[in-house]
Formats: C-alpha cells, sequence, structure tokens
C-alpha cells in the first residue's frame, strides 16, 4: 500500500490561517494539530480562541499543551477563562500586526459563531489569509452538500469574509471507517464543485490513516492525532500517546 | 439510519423527535444550551412547537398546561433552572401528568458555575419540590444512552402519569460521541389510550379536569395513597443498573453514575494492571435505586468506593443499601472540578494500604 502523504503546512499557504464551519465539526481539533505541527516545524504560532459559542472543549482548554509548545495562546483569561461570555480580547486585534507570526483563529461553530469573526474582519487581513471550513458529514445538519453549502453562505455572510478552503474531516471518532472518511470525501468534493471553492485537504486520524490508500485522495492528506480527550479517557496508557486535553 | 457524531444535547433532541415529542418549552442556560436551540431547529420539521419562555418559571408551567393535552412534551434546563422549575414539577407529579425532564447538571450550589456536576441528586431523588412525590430518574453515562433513556423516558412517563427526569452531567451534554437511532425501535411499556387528557369537552365522556389541588383531606390522602401505590410499583420494575467485572473475586467495589463511571471504568482497567481486584456498580435508575442490587455486589467485596462530582448524596443511598455492613470510603470532586483516573487508583490505593478514613455513619 502506497504511504499517505503526510502534510503538515502544505494545505495552509497563508500567514493567517482561520478556522470556521459547523458546530462540532472539528475546528478546534484541527487548529491545535496544525499550530503543534508549525510550532514543531519552527514557527512562532500565535492560537486565536475565538470561540464564544461552546462552553467546554474550546482550544482554550489545552492552555498548558499549547504553553509547552511555545504557542502563544489568545483567549479571556482569569475566571473568564471558563466563562460562556461573548469575550473578545484586545489581544486578537493586536495579533495581526507582528507579521513573522502565524497565526491560527479557532472560531466558534455555525454562523454564529463566526460572528466573532464578523467583529474583527476589519483587522484580518483579507490577502494574507485563508478563511478554511471544516465539514463533516456525520454531523447531523451537515448531511449533504446542499446542507453543506447553505452552511458555508450563512457563514461567510455573518463572518464577513469569504471562505478560500474546504476541509474534509468527515469521522464518526472510534468508530470511523475507511468508507465513512471516502463517503464524506465524496460529499466534500461535490460541495467543492458547487460553491467553487477549492478542497484543500482531507483529514484522517492515525488510527485509520494506516488502513487508507492515500493515492485516492487528490488533495494533500493531513493525518490528525486526537487532542479532545474527556476526562474519562486520560489513562495512564493514554498519557504515554502524548500531551492531553483535560478540563480541569 | 447511519450512525450520526453528536454532542449529548443534540442526540437527547433528536431522541425526544423520535419518540413523538411535539412541544418543547424552554430557557436557555449552559451546559445545555444546545438542547433548545436543537428542538428550536428540529419540532417545525415534524410540525411540533417550541417555546422559548420568559423563565424557567413560565417554561415548566407551560410544560404542565401542555401535558395536559396528552402530548408528548419536555423541558430542558440546568441546576439553577432546575430549582426554578421545582413548583410546577410538583404540580405536574401530584396532576399525574407525564413529561420528560432534562437536567444537564453544573456545580452548585447558586449560580455555581458552569462546568460538570453531580450535586443535584437529593434535589432529583429525594424531592426537589414540595410534597410526596417521586420523579423517575435515569442517568445515562454516554450519549448512545443518554438518547436512548429519552426515548424510555416518554414511554415511561405516559406509563406511570408521572414525570421522569433524565439526570446528566455538564459532560453528557457537551461532549460528542457516534449515536445510532433505531426506526424499529418498540416502546417499553404498551401505550395505554390517554383518556385523562384535558382535550376539549363533547359530552362523549366525563370531564377530563388537570388538577392537584383537593380541599377535602380524606380525599387528598386518598389521592396520596394512589400516588404511593404507584411508585412502589417503579421501585418494582424500573430499577436499573449495570455491574462491570462483578462476575470475578474482587476486594472493592466502586459505585458510581454518570460519566464519572466511566472515569472510575478507565481506573479500573489501569488497576488490574497492578493486579488490584476492583468491581463497578453503575445505578442507571437512581430512583428507585438499586438497594439490593448494590448491597448484593457489595457482599463480596471487602470495601466500597463512592466516587461522584459532589460533597456526597448518592453515598447516602449506598449507606442505606448496605446497613453498616461494609465500610464505605468515598472521593469526591466540586466545583466543576473533574474526578480523574488517577485519583480513583490513588483512592483505592490507599483503601487497600490503610490509609484511606471510612465515611462515618450517619
Amino acid at each position: 500500500m502506497p504511504e499517505l502523504r503526510v502534510v503538515g503546512q502544505a494545505p495552509f499557504r497563508k500567514r493567517v490561517t482561520v478556522f470556521v464551519g459547523h458546530f462540532g465539526s472539528g475546528k478546534t481539533e484541527i487548529a491545535l494539530n496544525y499550530a503543534l505541527n508549525a510550532a514543531g516545524q519552527g514557527a512562532k504560532v500565535s492560537l486565536v480562541d475565538l470561540d464564544v459559542v461552546k462552553p467546554y472543549f474550546r482550544s482554550r482548554a489545552a492552555r498548558a499543551i499549547l504553553d509547552h509548545a511555545g504557542i502563544e495562546l489568545i483567549a479571556p483569561t482569569g475566571e473568564h477563562h471558563h466563562a460562556d461570555l461573548p469575550i473578545l480580547v484586545p489581544a486578537i486585534r493586536d495579533s495581526f500586526r507582528d507579521k513573522s507570526r502565524r497565526v491560527i483563529l479557532d472560531c466558534g461553530g455555525d454562523d454564529t459563531g463566526a460572528r466573532a469573526l464578523g467583529a474583527i474582519s476589519d483587522v484580518v487581513p483579507e490577502d494574507e489569509s485563508e478563511r478554511i471550513l471544516v465539514l463533516n458529514f456525520r454531523r447531523p445538519f451537515t448531511q449533504d452538500a446542499e446542507e453543506a453549502e447553505r452552511m458555508i453562505q450563512g457563514i461567510a455572510a455573518v463572518g464577513r469574509m469569504g471562505i478560500t478552503g474546504l476541509i474534509s474531516n468527515t469521522h464518526l471518532m472510534r468508530e470511523t471507517t475507511p468508507e465513512i472518511v471516502m463517503e464524506g470525501y465524496e460529499l466534500a468534493r461535490e460541495t467543492a464543485e458547487r460553491t467553487g471553492i477549492p478542497l484543500v485537504a482531507v483529514t484522517v486520524d492515525e488510527g485509520t490513516a494506516a488502513t487508507l490508500d492515500g493515492t485516492r485522495f487528490e488533495p494533500p492528506v493531513m493525518v490528525l492525532r486526537r487532542i479532545v480527550h474527556p476526562p474519562f479517557e486520560q489513562s495512564q496508557r493514554t498519557r504515554t500517546d502524548g500531551p492531553l486535553f483535560v478540563l480541569n | 439510519m447511519a450512525k450520526k457524531l453528536m454532542k449529548g444535547s443534540e442526540a437527547i433532541g433528536e431522541a425526544a423527535v423520535q419518540a413523538g415529542c411535539k412541544l418543547f418549552y424552554g430557557y436557555p442556560i449552559t451546559p445545555q444550551n444546545e438542547i433548545p436551540e436543537y428542538m428550536s431547529h428540529r419540532l417545525p420539521q415534524v410540525g411540533g412547537t417550541f417555546v422559548q419562555a420568559e423563565s424557567e418559571v413560565s417554561a415548566s408551567n407551560m410544560l404542565y398546561g401542555a401535558a395536559g393535552s396528552g402530548e408528548r412534551v419536555m423541558t430542558s434546563s440546568s441546576s439553577p433552572g432546575i430549582s426554578l422549575m421545582a413548583e410546577a414539577i410538583s404540580y405536574m407529579a401530584g396532576s399525574e401528568l407525564p413529561a420528560v425532564i432534562v437536567n444537564i447538571m453544573r456545580a452548585g450550589p447558586g449560580l455555581g458555575g458552569i462546568l460538570p456536576g453531580q450535586a443535584d441528586y437529593f434535589q432529583a431523588t429525594k424531592g426537589g419540590g414540595h410534597g410526596d412525590y417521586h420523579l423517575l430518574v435515569l442517568a445515562p453515562w454516554s450519549v448512545q444512552e443518554a438518547a436512548d433513556l429519552v426515548q424510555d423516558g416518554f414511554d415511561l412517563a405516559d406509563h406511570y402519569r408521572n414525570p421522569v427526569m433524565i439526570l446528566g452531567d455538564g459532560l453528557i451534554g457537551q461532549m460528542m460521541e457516534p449515536v445510532e437511532f433505531h426506526q424499529d425501535r418498540k416502546p417499553i411499556k404498551e401505550p395505554k389510550e390517554k383518556t385523562w387528557a384535558a382535550t376539549g369537552y363533547d359530552g362523549s365522556r366525563p370531564r377530563a379536569i388537570i388538577n392537584s389541588l383537593f380541599l377535602d383531606p380524606a380525599t387528598l390522602e386518598k389521592h396520596n395513597h394512589k400516588l404511593q401505590a404507584k411508585y412502589a410499583e417503579m421501585v418494582r420494575d424500573e430499577i436499573r443498573y449495570k455491574t462491570y467485572g462483578t462476575e470475578k473475586k474482587y476486594d472493592l467495589l466502586i459505585v458510581a453514575y454518570g460519566t464519572v463511571a466511566r472515569v472510575c471504568s478507565t481506573a479500573m482497567e489501569d488497576l488490574e494492571a497492578e493486579e488490584v481486584r476492583t468491581a463497578m456498580i453503575r445505578p442507571v435508575s437512581l430512583y428507585p435505586f438499586p438497594y439490593a442490587a448494590v448491597r448484593a455486589a457489595a457482599d463480596k467485596a471487602d470495601a466500597v468506593l463512592v466516587v461522584e462530582l459532589s460533597a456526597g448524596q448518592m453515598i447516602e443511598d449506598v449507606q442505606l443499601a448496605l446497613q453498616g455492613t461494609k465500610p464505605i470510603h468515598f472521593h469526591g470532586r466540586m466545583g466543576g472540578m473533574l474526578a480523574s483516573p488517577e485519583e480513583v487508583m490513588e483512592k483505592v490505593r490507599e483503601i487497600k494500604s490503610g490509609k484511606s478514613q471510612e465515611v462515618c455513619h450517619v
């Protein structure tokens, strides 16, 4: 079986990368993987947690992992770290000024979450940024290309920025099979065709990657390491796999 | 239907729709906002109605009124919101109305915080509202089980003409897992005709009156006896629990419910490598509580460990089950802090080595 093209940074080419998409589509997981990957390759990275929608499992909860990797996390601090309030810290607007840094924005889900992007869209450099929409067709409200297209239009309108690329991230967590990845990939291609927005990457988790034929995908493949774990999965065994992302 | 990746909150909403829930009344509160959000999107698709009330007090009283029509109705909230609903919940139990009430618990007391907790155990199982009533309380430990229990909850609510509470901690509402809905699901109770429902009077049957006010004491006492007979039937027929590793020999029995039981389950796997023999019993129905099963499982152990995200509430039911026959130890976290598998392992080691202090009997 040919080896997968394991690509870290290749799908993302701009200084600023914004991840948007449906609630629960995998933005945080991809943003964290990308940030850790880029930092590992020596880039100066800032990760902006723009999530004003969900109360748990936001990228700010990975503060310890990010600190360890030398990644600057821009998110509410102190007790506001745990708040579900629409807080946009001033440092977000400053983050785009230092042109030597790679800035990754992790938005909240849906058009509701993209509203935070809309609020700062005046300072996000249009030419130097890419706005990537994450698709998981196993999520309840994006089951086909038509629903995905509607969501893309909604997010672009509220975020006040056009979407420049799509990521196929269809999975069922531990129950993901190669068929589920392929089925999502086909739907993502159909969405790309309908909308004219290029499909820039396909993601697969480490486990599924071993069973997939990488040459079947046109775009680069990102092999994701699962970082967002619920606390009950944090055991001595999993700890050896790397840092874990838990609530407390 | 193909498996979907769903948040607990979404799965609870979809399960309600699949169970034929047509009416939802709610008021937002973290960490369960995705339930009303899902219902607001989904109910109009199936000819149902979603109402965002002006408070939990009104949402629960709308639920009370709508339940009187015999339609399948639901509300959801989180701890402080459930406190506000206590009056209507007691009225529903008193008026013998079926409804499903979801409590995605957060840390308290008061406004507390938005992170997970389990400190509403007393509120859910021992009262909450006034009067001699009980809710049938079911506690899921996974997103799939949350979906299944919601569907069962509607059948049970109709069967007993009593509110059913789905008691999940914050994680149940927020975590994502694969879920499957079976189109050919059969009701767990034979559906009964709702002759009691107030759907308009046309003279063809006696007036259906939804009421919990009985001014004549003898009548009210008789009504209470009728309710108590239903609770006795629940105690006889609706006890649910799961056991883990009880078929093997073990020294210590863990009692935990909800996602905390999953933390314990991870700890148990790791303890096995250390050759510490543990087993677990997980109450799924918190009312009725599986007293006999906990007692039977504890009989094989030297000691019992209760783990909860509270100062220790279920521990009182474990004490009632054991009647002082085994030493009970406790590990609890509060404030939205979660118990970790390491902490549970450490507590188990302390119990083994005699370093853990037994919980005092009350």
